[in-house]
């Protein structure tokens, strides 16, 4: 369990994070969205101990989360928005520091490594420099580095930005498959609807706070469930109705131009980030 | 074991660029021992020139091979690499991380000053290097390695390493008891030179060249720049918020 008590940073005059709060149980995927500069990547640095906390601290299963805690570090892995990896390094040396920097056997880290790389169909491309790689096949060979150690905890930082589609869906059904088997992920995106077919719970933040945290369907629910677009002088605008009867008598009185849908989990951070930002 | 695994990274980079690294480690001294050693033929101190020349020029080589295999290396990772987080995420203990790249950065200096010997061999100059000698060599590369990796945690931008060469390396190479005697410099100034590494090491290695003992000061010098230096690099990564 990760417990994340009155976090903040500042760099400089500017708080990133500010007094942030939330629990995150074993076993659970959750999601940290906002808008870009919200906090989400600060906050993910700071659980991976790069970056230290200006004042609260952070728990991993009770015991406070430093650079000295390598018991918790241990339970960690993370995929970083950057490709954060030695450049020079053959896909096969990049996979040997990671099991070397977790204490792995030799013999594990071949084992796994080839298991990770076919799985990742990356295996033909193994004694090739990072530097020689495409955008899509070092994101890959990143899941394959934070895979190799087994975590109990996963942090992903925007793992998704750049894969073309059918990539995506794959990546998805990946982290299903891990999440089935308990382990806990700790996810943020730009794609709402990601966290929404993925996501047990999130949280959305804006400039630092948190806002509002819940499963995605109690947020829906809570902004309302039937959403009735009608385009204005303003562009479009949404309205949002507990009752299913209630939007439609909206739509019927509403011009032709008005529509009809069940409302998503972006538009609960539209709304939410919308109404912070202006 | 952390320090194992960051040799291992050093082994990996050493392999990889073998002959840069030997090229880069013996141009600029192999240039000051022609032209200095061999072309402007002089004496110093009634002995031929190159007997004072080689242990300062072994000494420099140490010192640049250590600080540029760590100043370079580690501001890159660092700033545009990224890839210490993967090192700050893990479990290996960070004092090892820095150990290791103490001790890696410093065999790369003994690496550079071992060519340089090589290549004064067919000079025949009889001086002498022995196991204290390599010793020292190691010693200086340790102090420089910790130096580099102080100024790497302090870099904001990974261009910063060659204006860190600029502002102290070359700097010391020139003052520092390399290529001259310091005994004709002003008392004030030669003071500070004197309590330099660099100035130490070329004193230790070039008194045992001459078949001198070292003397302890030059050892109680450079083993004070290893542990503050030392201290500095492993308070920065564990307390330094915005690694």
């Amino acid at each position: 369990m990760i417990e994340i008590r009155d976090l903040t940073k500042r760099f400089g005059d500017f708080t990133a994070v500010d007094g942030l709060s939330l629990s995150i149980g074993t076993g659970e995927f959750f999601g940290l969205l906002g808008p870009n500069g919200a906090g989400k990547t600060t906050t993910i640095s700071m659980i991976s101990t790069v970056l230290l906390p200006t004042s609260g601290e952070i728990l991993v299963d009770g015991q406070v989360l430093d650079r000295k805690a390598s018991a918790q570090k241990r339970k960690l892995s993370v995929i970083t928005q950057e490709y954060s990896m030695r450049q020079d390094m053959t896909m096969d040396e990049v996979m040997e520091y990671q099991g070397r920097l977790y204490y792995l056997p030799k013999s594990v880290i071949r084992e796994k490594s080839t298991e990770l790389l076919e799985f990742a169909g990356l295996a033909e491309f193994r004694k090739r420099t990072v530097r020689h790689l495409s955008g899509g096949m070092k994101r890959k060979l990143m899941i394959c580095r934070a895979l190799l150690i087994e975590p109990e905890i996963l942090l992903l930082d925007e793992p998704t930005a750049g894969m073309d589609a059918l990539s995506r869906r794959q990546m998805w059904n990946l982290l299903r498959q891990l999440n089935e088997r308990k382990m806990t992920i700790i996810l943020t995106t730009h794609y709402i609807d990601e966290a929404q077919a993925l996501c047990d719970r999130v949280a959305l933040i804006n400039r630092g706070k948190l806002q509002k945290m819940d499963t995605p369907d109690a947020l829906i629910k809570e902004l309302g469930a039937f959403a009735v677009d009608e385009t204005s002088e303003n562009g479009l605008v949404s309205k949002y109705f507990k009752d299913r009867a209630e939007a439609i008598e909206y739509l019927s009185a509403a011009g032709p131009m008005a529509s009809f849908r069940a409302t998503t989990l972006e538009d609960v951070f539209v709304d939410c980030a919308g109404r912070k930002i202006t | 074991m952390g320090i194992v695994t960051v040799l291992w990274e050093k082994w990996v980079e050493f392999r990889r660029d073998f002959y840069k690294i030997t090229v880069a480690a013996m141009i600029s001294p192999l240039m000051y021992l022609i032209i200095f050693g061999l072309g402007i033929q002089t004496t110093s101190h009634g002995e031929p020139y190159l007997h004072f020349l080689v242990p300062g020029i072994v000494s420099m080589a140490t010192m640049t091979g250590s600080f540029s295999a760590i100043a370079q290396n580690m501001s890159v990772q660092r700033l545009y690499e990224k890839a210490l987080d993967q090192v700050m995420v893990s479990p290996t203990p960070l004092w090892q991380f820095i150990l290791g790249q103490i001790i890696g950065g410093s065999l790369r200096g003994l690496y550079a000053g071992g060519v340089i010997l090589l290549l004064t061999i067919p000079i025949r100059t009889d001086l002498v290097f022995n196991g204290l000698s390599v010793f020292i060599m190691f010693l200086n590369g340790t102090v420089f390695s910790t130096i580099a990796l102080v100024l790497s945690f302090l870099a904001k931008s990974y261009t910063d390493a060659p204006r860190y060469t600029a502002y102290i390396i070359t700097p010391m190479s020139f003052l520092c008891n390399t290529f001259f005697s310091t005994d004709q410099m002003p008392a004030g100034f030669r003071q500070v030179i004197s309590f330099l590494p660099l100035s130490q090491t070329s004193a230790m290695i070039r008194s045992i060249a001459n078949g001198q003992p070292a003397g302890a000061f030059g050892f109680i010098i450079l083993f004070a720049y290893l542990i503050v230096f030392g201290v500095i690099s492993v308070v920065f990564i564990y307390k330094k918020k915005n690694l």
